[in-house]
């Protein structure tokens, strides 16, 4: 084994000075990183909805992407607060109900605005069988850009930390699938976009302790 | 030689800035107090500490970006300590159930704690050596008397009244300071 002196030494003589607010760089590098094949994978594979344009005019897409995104912006500040080894406290995590009830409170106005005999087929839409899975799979690029990131991180908390970074991963992907998604009732966004971005935290708390040991 | 947390930070935000001198001078700092965190907590042997302090050592180094200038130092520091320590246990017993270890290690204040060992360190550096190494000794490292007055070559009574002289002398600083 080498002699600690010796070690001291080589460590110290290849230092390179780090720039301050590395943490939350290095997290954004990953996450621009694999967004950019996730939203090549949108448009080559799925496609942008032809509509799009019209549909950014309309209440829906915000309420999909808003939902989404705001998932997504907790997530990451979870896994900003995780990549550091001292990281305590994830109370304020539950922060994340407040999109998900906020969406269930619409999900409720809108029923009561339609007749019963259609709440079936708001409810799975055109693509219910698909959508969880398309998210999780445009999850994994992101996913892996912020496994990158973790790479000179420090998490101690590899679960949680598999976990946040698999939910940003999910809501940003979601939020990507948006451009193509035509669907535009909201317990249909509440059920089958909420199912695919849990999907993708739960492979995340699976493979987090896996994957960002260090 | 004991440093504090000013020292340590300023050394560690040195290094950050790309000074090797500096990030030297941190880590032949921590080589003793890494040592002795770890023998109170490891049951190893001297390579064992050796393994654990040099890998803490190199993750100091290769994760030093995660260190925040405007944060405790200590608390970051034995923060990668502890995840050091639970991955030695998880690599040499795999007997010990580790599932719960993570979260009851995890446990919220341990800041607080290695700030309070820091204090202790700065204390007993107040006190003559000889007293303060038989509280050391005997009331940090968990020696009983017989075993600490064996390790220095002294008589048990010599170990007793150091460490009674030794508490009254740092009862008396600490109430002096309120």
């Amino acid at each position: 084994m080498m002699d600690t002196e010796r070690l001291i030494e080589q460590l110290a003589s290849d230092l390179q000075p780090v720039r301050a607010h590395d943490v939350p760089r290095r997290i954004a590098a990953g996450l621009v990183g694999g967004a950019v094949v996730t939203l090549t994978v949108v448009i080559a594979w799925l496609g942008v909805r032809p509509d799009l344009g019209e549909a950014m005019r309309g209440g829906a897409f915000w309420m999909k992407s808003g939902y989404t995104l705001s998932l997504a912006l907790l997530a990451i500040t979870a896994v900003t607060r995780l990549g550091r080894p001292e990281a305590t406290g994830s109370r304020w995590l539950w922060l994340l109900v407040v999109p998900v009830l906020l969406l269930a409170a619409c999900g409720v106005a809108e029923l009561l605005r339609v007749p019963q005999t259609q709440w079936l087929a708001m409810w799975l839409g055109q693509s219910w069988r698909v959508c969880p899975w398309r998210v999780l799979t445009l999850a994994a690029p992101i996913f892996v850009g912020l496994l990158w990131s973790f790479r000179r991180l420090a998490p101690t908390q590899l679960r949680l930390a598999g976990a946040a970074a698999g939910l940003a991963s999910g809501a940003f992907a979601a939020t990507l699938y948006c451009l193509h998604c035509p669907e535009v009732s909201v317990v249909f966004v509440l059920t089958w976009y909420s199912l695919g971005i849990l999907l993708a935290a739960l492979a995340g708390a699976l493979l987090g302790p896996r994957l960002m040991r260090w | 030689m004991r440093y504090g947390e000013e020292e340590l930070r300023g050394w560690m935000i040195g290094g950050l800035d790309g000074f090797s001198a500096d990030h030297a001078a941190l880590l032949r700092a921590l080589v003793p107090l890494l040592g002795g965190f770890y023998r109170r907590h490891v049951r190893g042997n001297d390579a064992d500490i050796e393994d654990l302090v040099q890998e803490t050592l190199i993750a100091v180094h290769t994760r030093r970006a995660t260190y925040d200038r405007d944060r405790p130092f200590t608390a970051w520091l034995f923060a990668i300590a502890r995840y050091k320590m639970i991955d030695h246990f998880r690599r040499h017993r795999r007997l010990v159930p580790i599932e719960g270890l993570e979260d009851e290690l995890a446990c919220a204040g341990f800041g607080e704690a290695s700030d309070a060992r820091m204090d202790v360190a700065a204390l007993l550096g107040s006190l003559p050596p000889k007293q303060a190494a038989a509280i050391r000794a005997t009331r940090i490292e968990g020696l009983s008397v017989a075993e600490a007055a064996a390790a220095r070559g002294i008589g048990e009574s010599d170990v007793k009244v150091s460490v009674h002289r030794g508490l009254k002398a740092l009862m008396a600083r600490v109430q002096g300071d309120r």
